[in-house]
């Protein structure tokens, strides 16, 4: 049992880290079409649908960072009142945890069927690139079920274990600042 | 506002979520769904992806993991050590002495990095423990760090701006020139206090520096200017139309690589830290713009912004009185969230209003990222005071004590952007013409 629990823990969390790399390289993707794109105006030409690229990558990174940012405690939100709680603190941890699972798998369930609704219709994108909405959106799709694979990891370990895997690190918090 | 018992609810919902500590994205997520279900008859899910989707692959978005990326790749170089010895020489002659190098070494730091923390520890992990050996009163120490650390959120980049103008379509780079004179002088306003404490107080009485020569000074501050050079190439490209906001974050992100490779601080480790440093705080703030985003189409069907722009209008309040009452509502805000979600979080109710009375949506954007700066150094929740906590080891009320007189001269500053918004409105109307896309 205990084998298992701990295979489990160590393959969640590098599939939590995996999606942070692959938000990164988003970033670097961002970085590249913004670069070429500046370089191309400067030379009198013209990257089409460059702005619409940088703007999936912008979503990529952020849908695929998100599991690993809660995993890592960057995600905001006002603990005063759980400080409060002292040793019930357990229990207001399920509460936002239990939330936490019930919008996210909203969120994915209404993102794949988002997606799915774009690629049965055809859907392309308005702008230059006229890309299939569908390919940029099923990134949004694997992000948002990251998401709420994470909080129910987290919710189920609360449960059973009285705390969450998520860092609680106020300087990381604080970044936002 | 007839439907009065839905609002209530509503309204309910969103401080049972936010206070219960759900992480505030989802929050706001949350609260949305009930006002559609409460306020409109359509399918809340789909009317949720599709707002969602399209604040999340805006492209003016770009802008933010960039700069937050820059910054993230400064904080890791030497820059932290360079920023008192290059600063030290030139400002031991003011009176006040090294005290000035937190202000103006945050003012420099803010000028690459849109985060008050990371100014905060950039700046005070090299000149906390430099002027206590010389002798400087410790609680000026801290104040001056608190207050000039907030400067992050002014003055361009700023992390703030950007999220206020992704949610009221606005112009960045209007909003990053609006904010580098109210950060001028607010850094100005935090120097003159401490010439003037140091003349006033009878226990001032620092260890004065040794005498250096020019070259000396021009030396010891050769790492400073490096980076001096890539802000000028940052906002100076904004300025002259050169570049949109994205396209200088993108300048920046090359020019902080190459600094650091230039100091030799760029190895694979420090690369993939600052890229995933980036990658988190760049999710948190996502994933709140895409709570809000769904937020303000809910909080349409409600009614509530419209109501309140109306009752505002009725009321006849003066700007004066508008801006003073939002101004106490933002502080109080402030004691429990952070600057970034109280601005998403109240924009959709306070723009109609802001219209309505005629007042600019630029300068607005520099008024409340004052107050919400504020807001950082006023407990219970004050990020600027946790950081100092961590890095000092005071007390809280020692730290917040320290940080009250830079709480009265932020309330001065909005007195002063009240009586002369030119400082604010200025610099963007005479930004020459902005590239095409």
């Amino acid at each position: 049992m205990g084998q298992i629990t701990r295979t489990l823990r160590r393959g969640l969390d590098a599939l939590y880290l995996t999606g942070g790399y692959v938000s990164a390289l988003f970033l670097l993707a961002i970085l590249s079409l913004i670069v070429l794109q500046m370089a191309a105006r400067w030379t009198g030409m013209v990257v089409p649908g460059a702005a619409d690229y940088a703007g999936y990558c912008m979503a990529g990174a952020s849908f695929m960072g998100f599991a690993y940012a809660l995993n890592e405690g960057a995600h905001i939100r006002v603990a005063l009142m759980l400080q409060f709680m002292g040793r019930y603190r357990r229990w207001g941890e399920v509460w936002c945890f239990g939330v936490g699972t019930v919008a996210t798998v909203w969120l994915f369930w209404y993102a794949q069927k988002g997606a799915r609704t774009s690629f049965r219709f055809g859907d392309i994108s308005q702008g230059q690139d006229a890309t299939p909405l569908w390919i940029p959106q099923s990134v949004m799709v694997v992000g948002a079920a990251l998401l709420a694979i994470c909080f129910i990891d987290n919710l189920v370990r609360v449960l059973f274990t009285g705390t969450s895997g998520v860092k609680a690190d106020i300087s990381d918090h604080a970044q936002s600042e | 506002m007839e439907q009065f018992a839905p609002i209530a609810i509503f309204l309910f919902v969103l401080f049972l979520l936010l206070g219960s500590g759900v992480w505030v994205g989802l929050s706001l997520l949350g609260v949305a769904w009930v006002g559609m279900e409460l306020f409109t008859s359509r399918p809340a899910g789909d009317a949720m992806l599709t707002v969602v989707w399209r604040s999340a692959s805006s492209w003016t978005l770009t802008a933010l993991p960039l700069f937050i990326w820059m910054g993230e790749i400064l904080y890791r170089t030497r820059l932290s050590e360079d920023m008192f010895k290059g600063l030290a020489p030139w400002l031991a002659r003011l009176p006040g002495g090294l005290m000035h190098t937190n202000i103006v070494g945050s003012t420099i730091f803010a000028a690459v990095s849109g985060s008050s923390a990371a100014t905060l520890t950039t700046v005070g992990k090299m000149s906390i423990p430099e002027l206590r050996r010389r002798g400087y009163p410790e609680e000026m120490i801290i104040g001056t760090l608190a207050g000039a650390a907030t400067l992050g959120l002014m003055i361009p980049p700023s992390l703030t701006l950007i999220v206020y103008g992704v949610t009221i379509n606005e112009s960045i780079t209007k909003l990053f020139m609006a904010g580098v004179f109210p950060g001028l002088v607010l850094a100005a306003m935090f120097m003159a206090y401490v010439m003037v404490y140091s003349k006033l107080s009878k226990t001032w009485n620092p260890t004065p520096e040794p005498p250096m020569t020019f070259g000396q000074k021009l030396a010891n501050s050769r790492f400073l200017l490096p980076v001096v050079a890539l802000i000028g190439v940052v906002i100076g490209s904004m300025y002259l139309g050169l570049a949109t906001a994205t396209e200088a974050a993108a300048l920046g992100v090359i020019g902080a690589l190459v600094l650091a490779a230039g100091q030799g601080s760029l190895t694979w480790a420090t690369f993939r830290e600052s890229l995933l440093g980036a990658v988190r705080t760049s999710a948190m703030i996502a994933l709140i713009l895409a709570g809000a985003s769904f937020l303000s189409l809910s909080m349409g069907f409600t009614g509530l912004p419209r109501g309140l722009a109306d009752f505002i209008q009725s009321m006849e309040l003066t700007k004066l009185q508008l801006l003073m009452a939002l101004l106490v509502f933002y502080i109080i805000l402030g004691c429990f969230l952070d600057g970034i979600s109280s601005v998403v979080l109240t924009m959709a109710v306070v723009e109609p209003m802001i219209r309505a009375a005629g007042i600019d949506l630029i300068w607005f954007g520099i008024f409340i990222v004052v107050v919400v700066e504020m807001a950082q150094i006023t407990p219970p929740i004050g990020f600027n005071l946790f950081v100092l906590q961590g890095m000092t080891r005071h007390e809280m009320p020692f730290i917040a004590k320290a940080a009250i007189p830079m709480f009265l001269i932020m309330v001065v500053m909005v007195f002063v952007l009240i009586a002369f918004p030119e400082i604010a409105t200025w610099l963007p109307e005479n930004i020459r013409q902005r590239p095409a896309t």
